[in-house]
């Protein structure tokens, strides 16, 4: 490798280059191979794998899927328990199986009749 | 807005990306950061092009850096990526990087970081380091290829996903 490697590095940087330098250093397979590094290394260094908060080991990526289904369920479940409930409101009540007939209610003595 | 308020917008999330890298530690870097615009609040800001006033910046930022260093007496501290034994893989890569970082010297370090990571130009990097903007691109270019050696299967592995020129997509 010689020193006008360093055009590609100001290539990369967007930095003032010599164009028929570059060509004649891309026509060199080593070249090529370090400007394909050299943007991969770019990429290695940035620090977002640091900044960027990580999944916790052993949560599964299916997790928020599953509080989605969970929340279709129950929402579906309350809907047919709320519509069976309604159903048993409007229903006719049972009809009496024993009268009690209260004619004599007044005739209790006073303070309880037990 | 104010001058300083300005400094801070352009300039606040090239600076914790510095800080990242430049001391290996998050908590640091964000606590470093707000120092810088501390510092910066006390002076007088340099009037001029947008680019000497970064290099103004970056020159107190690296000044912190070096204190931060010489304080802690240590390398980039890996600590925070190594507590956890089943850390994701870009963990994994991201400690190698600061390890190989660790390595280089603190100028070349420095002048690599202001380029790479927080995407100053070599004149604004020349400003910040006391540099000739050449000695810059020459330092650039061969921390570079220092940095190609150290981390060769951490590029290997890189050069297999899809990138772009920028590497700010990740």
């Amino acid at each position: 490798m010689n020193d006008t490697h360093e055009v590609i590095s100001a290539f990369l940087d967007d930095e003032p280059f010599d164009a028929g330098e570059l060509a004649r250093t891309l026509s060199d397979p080593s070249g090529r191979a370090l400007l394909i590094d050299l943007i991969a290394l770019r990429h290695v260094v940035q620090p977002e794998a640091m900044v960027a908060p990580s999944r916790p080991e052993g949560r599964s990526p299916w997790r928020p899927l599953l509080a989605a289904a969970a929340m279709v369920v129950a929402l579906v479940g309350g809907y047919f328990i709320g519509d069976a409930r309604n159903a048993i409101d409007r229903a006719e009540p049972p009809a009496p199986s024993r009268v009690v007939q209260a004619n004599d209610w007044q005739a209790l003595p006073v303070g309880g009749g037990r | 807005m104010t001058d300083v308020e300005a400094l801070y917008t352009a300039n606040h999330d090239r600076l914790f990306r510095y800080f990242c890298r430049a001391v290996g530690h998050i908590d640091d870097a964000r606590e470093l950061t707000q120092d810088v615009f501390v510092r910066v609040s006390r002076s007088a800001i340099p009037t001029g092009p947008e680019g000497a006033r970064r290099g103004w910046l970056f020159q107190i930022a690296r000044n912190l850096a070096l204190d931060y260093r010489r304080s802690r007496h240590r390398r980039p501290h890996l600590e925070a990526l190594t507590d956890h034994p089943l850390r994701p893989a870009s963990q994994d890569t991201s400690a190698q990087v600061n390890e190989a970082l660790a390595a280089l010297s603190d100028l070349e370090r420095d002048v690599f970081l202001m380029r790479e990571v927080a995407g100053l130009g070599y004149d604004d990097i020349a400003s910040a380091c006391g540099l000739t903007a050449d000695a810059v691109r020459n330092r650039i270019h061969r921390t570079r290829l220092q940095l190609r050696l150290l981390l060769s299967g951490e590029i290997a592995a890189r050069r297999a996903a899809p990138m772009r020129r920028t590497g700010r997509d990740l």
